[in-house]
């Protein structure tokens, strides 16, 4: 559970939090589990829901520019503009990194958008894995998937735009 | 294709799952669009920043299961509480229907008067007439009346005061 929430908040306090929510909410309607699907699978979607809410009530980040990346964010983006995908094996500080650098990118987006990323393209899950999750629809899925990677694309873009630009001018 | 890129193809679904052929469609023409090109890699990146994110996984801190643990038995505490509060409730309902119900009781036999022919009547009927009666209502002492004369006073003048042995009572 508490792993699970940590797919979706990147923040160790939130992560507490959701989890405490998760486990009292388990706790306090454990009557209402009618083992119809497995406990696990009930948790699993107790967890995503309370997650998406805190999402939904966080605020959303307007814009992410260059001038906000760290020096460390900086560097690790040069290097994937130079070499994007084949760098496989990457220290853990630089992981760090690039988790952070995700975190902010995905701030800028929706709650509704940053659940079906992490789910989809970052977890590999399944369109119906995440109808399961949620209980939308699998036309809503897919929209909402399509969606939340052009902004996701139109976001990083702007950043690759920005530090071409600062490239040029230096 | 070639009006609208490749750009759909990279936001219809994850670009790990591409199939083969629609990597070489994306290559073949990233390699003559510029446009196309820096979309491609925004979207590389963008996969490589979610697969970072994902992979980042917090440990429970030690003191997580207390701290839950506490919260449990809050929430306990506070529904016990809570089914206290109800149930006192419906205690005190009861408890106050109960006192209407006393007090109703209480006005209808004390304040009310009952009607004093429906009384005696009910004890002529049951024939409970006491001799302390009797006498109160005659204006008799019980101490200025000899037995014959009680006697007389209850049961009327029989003829049979004295009995069969003769002796007066």
């Amino acid at each position: 559970m508490f792993r699970f929430a940590s797919r979706y908040l990147k923040q160790r306090e939130l992560v507490e939090e959701a989890a405490q929510e998760v486990f009292l909410k388990a706790f306090t309607e454990l009557d209402k589990y009618e083992g119809r699907g497995s406990l696990e699978g009930w948790l699993t979607r107790i967890t995503t829901n309370t997650c998406l809410n805190m999402l939904r009530s966080s605020r959303r980040r307007p814009e992410l520019i260059v001038s906000d990346l760290t020096e460390d964010e900086n560097t690790w983006l040069e290097s994937k503009m130079v070499n994007t995908a084949n760098e496989q094996h990457q220290s853990n500080e630089r992981s760090l990194v690039a988790a952070d650098l995700a975190a902010r990118v995905l701030g800028t987006l929706s709650a509704d958008d940053r659940l079906v990323l992490t789910l989809i393209d970052g977890e590999e899950a399944t369109v119906s894995e995440v109808v399961e999750l949620t209980g939308w629809s699998q036309s809503k899925v897919k929209v909402q998937a399509f969606r939340a990677r052009r902004r996701l694309r139109q976001a990083v873009e702007k950043l690759l735009t920005g530090k071409e630009e600062t490239t040029k001018r230096s | 294709m070639k009006s609208n890129h490749i750009i759909s193809l990279l936001e219809d679904k994850p670009l790990g799952s591409l199939s083969e052929s629609e990597l070489a469609t994306v290559k073949a023409h990233v390699g003559q669009c510029a446009a196309c090109l820096r979309a491609y890699r925004s979207a590389e990146i963008s996969t490589l920043l979610l697969k970072e994110h994902a992979a980042h996984e917090f440990e429970p801190s030690h003191f997580f299961a207390t701290r839950v643990l506490a919260r449990v038995r809050e929430q306990q505490a506070a529904n016990e509480g809570w089914a206290f509060t109800r149930l006192w409730r419906a205690t005190g309902a009861l408890v106050s229907s109960m006192a209407a119900s006393v007090a109703a009781l209480a006005v209808l036999t004390l304040v009310i008067p009952a009607e004093p022919g429906t009384q005696q009547t009910a004890g002529s009927v049951a024939g409970l007439y006491s001799v302390e009666e009797v006498l109160a209502q005659d204006n008799l002492l019980d101490s200025e009346l000899t037995d014959a004369q009680v006697l007389n006073t209850l049961y009327g003048s029989t003829g049979d005061s004295e009995d069969s042995d003769g002796i007066s009572r």
